[in-house]
C-alpha cells in the first residue's frame, strides 16, 4: 500500500473533510455573497444617473481585493482549527490518511476552491448589476460601462505578476496559522503577519536606504515588465511553499 | 449468573456447567455452548471460559471436537460427581471438621442428624 | 504484537511520566491499564496510537511506527478517546463518510451492534447524549474490525444497563488476532473482561500480569484477623479483605480494586513476589 498518496483514498477524504467543513464553507460563502450584494446594492441603488453610476463603480477594486482578502483568509484560518481541541483531533489524526493527504486536501479546499467560489461569486453579482443597470438606462452610452469581463481583463497578468501568487500567500499563511495555534487562530495570525511584515519593511526600507543612498537611478521610467517584478514573484512564491512546507512538518507534528 | 467473592471465575464458571450437567439440563453427547457464547452470556473474558473448558476436559466432563466444539462427555455425571467431591473433601471438610472439633460435635448425632436430612429433603 | 522499549515520555521538565518503560503486549486479550489520576494511562494509550511523541524509545505496532500515522497503520487502530466529538449529522452519513477508509469495515456488525446498543439508525448524532454518541463510536470502532482497540475509559457515560451491553459486546469482540487494551477507573465495571492487568505507578509499569499468575502468587479473601502473611488489607464488615501470599494454591477471584491499592501501598512486600 501506498502510505504517502493514494488517489482513492484522497478523494474519500475530501468527501469525508466537506461533510464537516462545508457547512463551515458555505455559510461564510453565503454571508460574502450577501455583504457583496448588499455593497453593490447601496451604493449603486437607486439608479439615477447613469454617468454617477459609471463613477462610482470605482468602489469595485476595493471591495475584490479588501474582501476577497478577508474572505479566503477566514476560510484559511479555520481549516485545521478543530486540531487545537482534543476531542475533535484525535479523530481526525486517525483517520486512516497520510498526513500528506490531510495536508493536500487542505489545500484544495482552502487555496483553490475558496479563491474560485469567490471569484465566481463576485462575477455573478457584479454580471447581475452590471446587467440589471443596463436594462435600465436603455437610452444612455451603456457601453462606456466596463462590465466583468472589462475589470478583470484591466487587471491582467501583465499590470503585475507576484499579485497572482496573494490568494496562494495568503492561504498558505493563514493555514498555517488555523495549524499552529491552538485558539484564537485568526487574531493570532494577524497579529503576527502584522508584527512580521512591520519588521520586514523596517529592514528592506533600511537596507535599501543604506545601499541607494548617493547613488542615481537609471532607466527609471521603463516600461513593461522588468526584473524587478519577477525578482519579487520569485521571492514571493518561494515564501508561499515554505509557509506550506512549515504548515505540512507542523501537521505532521501534531500531537494531542 | 451472579459471581460470589470467595471463588476464582473460570471455577465458578465450572460449577455452573457441572450444575447443567447433574440437573440433565445438558445430557452426555449434547453441544454445549461454545467458549465465545458462554463468555458474551456470563459477560467474561473468553480466555477464562476457555480455562474453564480446559479445566473440565481435564476432568472428562467434557470434550473437545475439532471444529465442531464443545460436548458432554459420554459419563460425565460420574466424572461431574467424583470432581465436585475432590473439591469438597479439599475445600469445604476442613472448615466443617474444625467446627466439629471445637464444638465437641458426636458422630452419632451427626449420624441421626444426616439421616433426617437425606430422608426429608430426596 | 505491541513492542514497547525503553519508553521515555514527559510533557516537560517538570512533569516526567514514563521512565524507560518496556513491555509487549499479544494479541487474543484485554488488557486492563490501571493507574492513579495524572499517572498516564492516556498519554500511554496516545503513544501506542502514534497521538503524542515520546522522547526517546521504540513503539512497534504490527510493524509499523505509529509515530509516522501510516495509513496502512491507522487502519488497524480503533481508538475510543474519553472525550470526543462526532460531527452534526446522521449516524448513516457518518458511516459512509468514514467506513470506507477501513477496508475491513462490516457494516452487518455495525448493524448489529447499534441494534445490541438500542441506538436508533436514523437519528442525528448532534440529538444524541454523551452515552449515546459513545456507544455509536464504539460501535464504528468495532465495526472497523481493526486489530488494535484501544479503549479509554469507556464505561464512563454508559448507563448500567448499557455497561452490561458493553461487557457483552467486549466479549465478543476478542478474537485471537485482535489485542484489546482498556484503561479504566470504575474496575468493578470490567473486572471479570480483563484477563491481564498492567499497572502504572510512579513514572514505572508497577505491574503486568495475567490474571492466572496474579491468583497463582496472590490470594484474595475475608480473614477475621490480619497476621503476617497478609501482605495488604482493608478492613470490612466482616472483618478484613486481604491480599496475602498464596502459600497454599488456593484459587481465588482476584479483586482488582484490593490489588490495585496494594500495588500502591505495599510495592516493596510484592515486587519479590512477581520477579
Amino acid at each position: 500500500m501506498n502510505n504517502t498518496f493514494n488517489l482513492h483514498r484522497f478523494t474519500l477524504l475530501l468527501k469525508r473533510q466537506w461533510l464537516e467543513f462545508g457547512k463551515i464553507f458555505l455559510i461564510t460563502l453565503l454571508v460574502a455573497t450577501g455583504v457583496i450584494v448588499a455593497f453593490y446594492g447601496l451604493t449603486l441603488l437607486p439608479l439615477e444617473e447613469l454617468g454617477y453610476v459609471s463613477r462610482r463603480l470605482g468602489f469595485r477594486e476595493p471591495l475584490f481585493f479588501i474582501f476577497g482578502f478577508l474572505f479566503i483568509s477566514i476560510i484559511a484560518s479555520s481549516y485545521f482549527a478543530h486540531l487545537g481541541q482534543k476531542s475533535k483531533a484525535i479523530i481526525d489524526l486517525l483517520i486512516p490518511a497520510s498526513t500528506f493527504e490531510k495536508f493536500l486536501a487542505g489545500f484544495f479546499f482552502t487555496s483553490i476552491l475558496s479563491v474560485l467560489a469567490f471569484i465566481l461569486i463576485f462575477i455573478i453579482t457584479d454580471w447581475a448589476f452590471i446587467a440589471y443597470i443596463k436594462s435600465y438606462f436603455k437610452t444612455g452610452n451603456v457601453k462606456e460601462l466596463a462590465d466583468v469581463e472589462m475589470f478583470f481583463n484591466k487587471n491582467d497578468i501583465n499590470s503585475f505578476a507576484p499579485l497572482y501568487l496573494a490568494p496562494f500567500t495568503v492561504t498558505s499563511v493563514f493555514l498555517l496559522g488555523s495549524a499552529y495555534f491552538n485558539r484564537f487562530h485568526y487574531i493570532k495570525t494577524a497579529i503576527c503577519v502584522m508584527l512580521f511584515s512591520g519588521a520586514w519593511t523596517y529592514i528592506v526600507m533600511n537596507s535599501v536606504e543604506a545601499i541607494l543612498s548617493n547613488k542615481t537611478p537609471i532607466n527609471r521610467y521603463s516600461h513593461g515588465k522588468d526584473t524587478m517584478e519577477w525578482v519579487l514573484f520569485a521571492i514571493i512564491a518561494l515564501f508561499t511553499l515554505v509557509v506550506f512546507s512549515i504548515t505540512y512538518v507542523r501537521l505532521k507534528e501534531k500531537e494531542v | 449468573m451472579e459471581f460470589r467473592d470467595n471463588k476464582a471465575i473460570y471455577l465458578q464458571i465450572a460449577e455452573y456447567v457441572c450444575e447443567h450437567i447433574l440437573l440433565e439440563k445438558w445430557q452426555a453427547d449434547q453441544k454445549i455452548p461454545s467458549v465465545r457464547e458462554m463468555a458474551v452470556n456470563l459477560e467474561v473474558n473468553p480466555n477464562t471460559v476457555m480455562r474453564t473448558y480446559e479445566l473440565l476436559q481435564n476432568k472428562n466432563i467434557i470434550n473437545n471436537k475439532r471444529g465442531i466444539g464443545f460436548f458432554v462427555a459420554d459419563n460425565a455425571i460420574t466424572h461431574v460427581k467424583s470432581y465436585r467431591k475432590a473439591q469438597f473433601m479439599e475445600d469445604d471438610l476442613p472448615t466443617v471438621f474444625r467446627n466439629i472439633y471445637l464444638l465437641n460435635i458426636d458422630f452419632e448425632e451427626l449420624q441421626t442428624r444426616y439421616n433426617t436430612f437425606v430422608k426429608e429433603n430426596f | 504484537m505491541i513492542k514497547i522499549e525503553n519508553l521515555n515520555f514527559s510533557y516537560s521538565k517538570q512533569r516526567i511520566l514514563f521512565k524507560d518503560i518496556s513491555m509487549q503486549l499479544s494479541n487474543g486479550h484485554i488488557y486492563g491499564l490501571l493507574g492513579k489520576n495524572g499517572a498516564g494511562k492516556s498519554t500511554l494509550l496516545k503513544n501506542l496510537a502514534g497521538l503524542v511523541y515520546a522522547q526517546s524509545g521504540k513503539i512497534d505496532v504490527f510493524g509499523f511506527d505509529p509515530a509516522k500515522r501510516q495509513p496502512a497503520m491507522l487502519q488497524q487502530i480503533c481508538f475510543i478517546p474519553e472525550e470526543f466529538h462526532l460531527p452534526a449529522i446522521k449516524i448513516d452519513s457518518y458511516v459512509k463518510a468514514n467506513a470506507a477508509f477501513y477496508p475491513h469495515f462490516d457494516h452487518q456488525y455495525f448493524a448489529d451492534l447499534l441494534k445490541e446498543f438500542d441506538i436508533p439508525v436514523g437519528q442525528k448524532l448532534i440529538d444524541m447524549s454523551y452515552g449515546q454518541k459513545k456507544k455509536v463510536i464504539i460501535a464504528f470502532g468495532l465495526a472497523t474490525n481493526a486489530k488494535l482497540v484501544i479503549m479509554d475509559e469507556p464505561t464512563n457515560g454508559l448507563d448500567i444497563p448499557s455497561k452490561a451491553q458493553f461487557r457483552k459486546i467486549m466479549a465478543s469482540a476478542l478474537t485471537e488476532d485482535k489485542c484489546i487494551i482498556i484503561s479504566t477507573h470504575q474496575v468493578r465495571d470490567l473486572d471479570n473482561l480483563i484477563d491481564t492487568v498492567i499497572m502504572l505507578d510512579e513514572n514505572k509499569i508497577a505491574l503486568k500480569a495475567t490474571v492466572e499468575e496474579v491468583t497463582e502468587k496472590l490470594c484474595f479473601k475475608r480473614v477475621k484477623e490480619l497476621d503476617e502473611t497478609v501482605i495488604y488489607a482493608e478492613p470490612s464488615l466482616a472483618g478484613y479483605n486481604a491480599v496475602m501470599a498464596n502459600y497454599h494454591q488456593e484459587d481465588s477471584k482476584l479483586d482488582m480494586e484490593l490489588l490495585f491499592n496494594a500495588v500502591l501501598t505495599e510495592k516493596n512486600k510484592l515486587k519479590p513476589i512477581f520477579n
